[in-house]
Formats: C-alpha cells, structure tokens, sequence
C-alpha cells in the first residue's frame, strides 16, 4: 500500500512540475473557461432574476470541456514523448500509476476552477459561497477518474479527440445532473443539497473503485 | 544456465505476420546481437523480450519465468532501451532518474552514480528537452540500468551516440544478458558473441558474427 501510495506520489508530482515549468495547461484553461462565461453572459441575456437558474448550466458547461482537454492532456503528453511505456515498464502497479495521473489532472482542473467560479460570481452576481466549492470539488473527483481512464484508453488511438468526448460525456452525466442540483441550492434555488452532495458522493465512490479496478487492463493489457 | 528460452514466438498484426516461430535460445551473461534490413522484425522482437508486447503464440521464458503471467516481476530484472528515449522534456535529467527510482523504488543515491557512468555528470540539471539527441539517448541508458537490471534489452543503443558510444555500451553490458539490434555489424561483431540474423520475421539462423554474416 505504502508502495502504491509513493508511485501514485511519484507520477503526480512530476507531472504537476512538468505543468509548472511548462504553463502548458493551466493558462490555457484558465483563458477558455473565461472567455465560456464571457460568451454565456451576452448568449443568455442574464439578469439577477434567471442568474441563479442559468449559472449551474454554464458552470458545467464551461467544467465539462475544460476537462475534456485536462484528461485528455494526462496521457496525450506521455504517448507523445513515448513515456508511457517507460513507466509502464517498472514494477510499479498500473493502478498506483493510474491514480497519479487522475490525482495531478485533478488538481489542475481545480486550479481551472479557481479561476472559473469567482469569475462565475463576478460576471452573472451569483452568490459564491463554500456549499458551491465543495460541490464542485467532490464532483471534480469521479469526473477525473473517469476521465482519465478513457484518456489512457484512447491515447493509443488516432481519433482520441473525438473519442474521448464520446465516451466520457454520457458517463459524466450523472455529475452533472447531482452537480448541478448541488450548485443550483448553493446558488439560493431550492431543493435538498446534502441529498444532491450524498449523490454526488456515491457516485465519487463508485467511479473511484471501478477505474482503479480497471486502469490494470487499460494501462497494461 | 538459460537466462532467455523462446519458443516459436510469433506476432501478427492482422494479416502482417511481424515475427514468425522465432526460437532462441540465450545463456546467463550472454550478448546477442540482432541483425536485419528495416521491416525485418527486429523492434518487434525486443519489444516482445523487454514484456512490452504480448507475442501473438509462441512461449518465452526470461530467468526462468514466463513472460506474459509474471511479467510484473520480470520487469525488475530488465532494463530495456527503445527507439525512443521517452525522457520528460521538462525535467532536469537528475529529476527524470529520480522518478524512476520512484518506480522501480531504487534508493535516489544511485542517481549521481547512473550519471556519471552514462557520462551525463555536467548536464546532470539541464532539462532534458534541452539536451542533445546523443545526451537523451545517454539518459535513457541509465534509466534502463538505473535499477541494475540482469537482462538489458537494447533497440539500436547507438543511435545517435558519439565515438565513445561503443565504450559506454561495452560498460553497462558488462556482467549482464544483452540483447541487443543494431545495422552496425562492426558493433555487433564487438560487443556480441553470438549473433542472429532476421529477415521478414523469421531467423536466418544464430552464431557466432562471422558465420551468420557467411
């Protein structure tokens, strides 16, 4: 366990550094999920009375493709140095391998987040409050699980830009319909939002285990 | 004692048959250099050896082991260099060892000694994106022994490398089973005592150099 906790250690960190040194991502991001909501504000004509009923769909809206192109990075970049397989080539467990990767592509999707829901705020007068960060943050964690396992299952493929949009949106669903009820009561709309972030929750749970399980024939087989 | 024994080892992809009931055979400490025009089946050999491909049929037994089910412990005892250095551009070369003592859960000590072998001591901070081609085939020597492999599988090694290469390969395969590919026969001839020859998948036949080229 401690094994696989230092591999998982090991590759988030150099990947984290790598996005450091390089400012590929994160800016870029950054700039996209910016200009989504610069975009969303003149298309919808918001106004204080559909803020609150608008905003959610345009936060996810703006999560859901920054994200798209954050776990698709994950392991574009590796196929494309032909790094992949030298990690893969080590004794440590494709699984711990696997979860470095969703943790450090987690966290630069967060780092995305930063920048998207005070903008969210500023921009359409929503509140922003901490019920709003912690619903998007535990969806953030299925999302990149799963995200990052069909990156690594496409990476090998041509068409992975489109693939990966394929495969991964109709499973995201279920975020977004929890999240977006979660963010929408955090918003000020009614509704229950321990039982939307209980969802939310289950869901992290299930995709969580599923993805670890998985990651072994995706990675290595 | 055998360190390699393969048995009809085969690969297709579709219809292309890329290795055809290859046998071989290879003794502990033993260097075997493999031969062959481009397309010849050579990568796909090696990739086969190093565990990183799954022969289509056939069996291979590395140490003792099968190569398909305990290829997780396999994978400890080779090193394995590939056409491409599959370096992190953005690490230093240092920090790109130091992550994979992470992996291979070597002691980081070993890093400073790697580099110095490999010759790459004053460059040991520069990003390896920065490096020459020649410098980043170096590091990806010494990632290949950095965990002290017995087996080194090496595609081409001395592409790229300068008139020192051969010196610096004739080190790190010291006291290890080698397997290595090269066009260069004057290399294989020197650094190898038995070598094989491919053509279109299949061997030619194993030897030693001069009868296989014969």
């Amino acid at each position: 366990m401690n094994r696989s906790i230092a591999v998982a250690y090991a590759v988030a960190r150099k990947d984290l550094t790598s996005e450091w040194r390089t400012r590929e991502l994160v800016p870029a991001l950054g700039q996209f999920v910016v200009l989504a909501l610069v975009i969303a504000n003149f298309g919808f004509q918001i106004d204080s009375r559909n803020a609150t009923v608008i905003a959610p769909g345009v936060l996810w809206l703006a999560l859901v493709f920054a994200g798209l192109v954050a776990f698709g990075r994950a392991f574009a970049a590796e196929r494309e140095q032909a790094s992949l397989e030298a990690m893969l080539l080590t004794p440590a467990s494709a699984a711990a391998v696997f979860a470095g990767k969703a943790v450090a592509a987690a966290l630069l999707l967060i780092a995305c987040e930063a920048v998207l829901l005070p903008a969210l705020a500023l921009m359409f007068g929503t509140p922003f409050n901490a019920a709003l960060v912690a619903a998007v943050l535990i969806a953030t964690i299925g999302m990149a699980a799963l995200g990052c396992l069909f990156a690594a299952m496409v990476a090998r493929v041509r068409s992975r830009e489109v693939l990966l949009p394929l495969l991964t949106l109709p499973l995201w669903i279920p975020f977004i319909v929890a999240g977006g009820q979660a963010v929408q009561v955090a918003m000020g709309a009614g509704g229950s939002y321990n039982q939307a972030v209980a969802l939310l929750i289950d869901f992290d749970i299930l995709f969580v285990v599923l993805t670890s399980l998985a990651a072994r024939f995706v990675l290595d087989d | 004692m055998s360190a390699i024994v393969a048995h009809e080892l085969t690969q297709r992809f579709g219809s292309d048959v890329a290795l055809d009931a290859v046998d071989l055979a290879l003794d502990r400490g033993e260097h075997l250099a493999v031969l062959g025009d481009n397309g010849a089946g050579k990568t796909t050999l090696l990739r086969i050896l190093a565990t990183a491909a799954r022969p289509t049929s056939g069996r291979l037994e590395i140490f003792g082991l099968d190569s398909v089910r305990e290829r997780k412990a396999l994978r400890a005892r080779i090193g394995f260099v590939a056409h491409a250095p599959g370096l992190y551009p953005a690490l230093s070369a240092t920090e790109n060892l130091e992550f994979f003592c992470a992996l291979h859960d070597v002691d980081r000590k070993r890093v400073p000694e790697v580099l110095a072998l490999v010759g790459l001591n004053d460059v040991a901070g520069r990003p390896a994106g920065r490096l020459s081609r020649g410098e980043q085939q170096r590091l990806a020597i010494g990632r290949a022994i950095l965990h002290n492999p017995r087996l080194l599988v090496l595609d081409e090694p001395d592409a790229s490398l300068d008139a020192q290469g051969p010196d610096l390969l004739a080190t790190v395969m010291r006291e290890r089973t080698v397997v290595l590919a090269t066009h260069d026969h004057a290399l294989a001839n020197r650094l190898c005592q038995r070598t094989m020859v491919l053509r279109d998948g299949r061997s030619l036949g194993a030897g030693t150099h001069l009868r296989v080229v014969r």
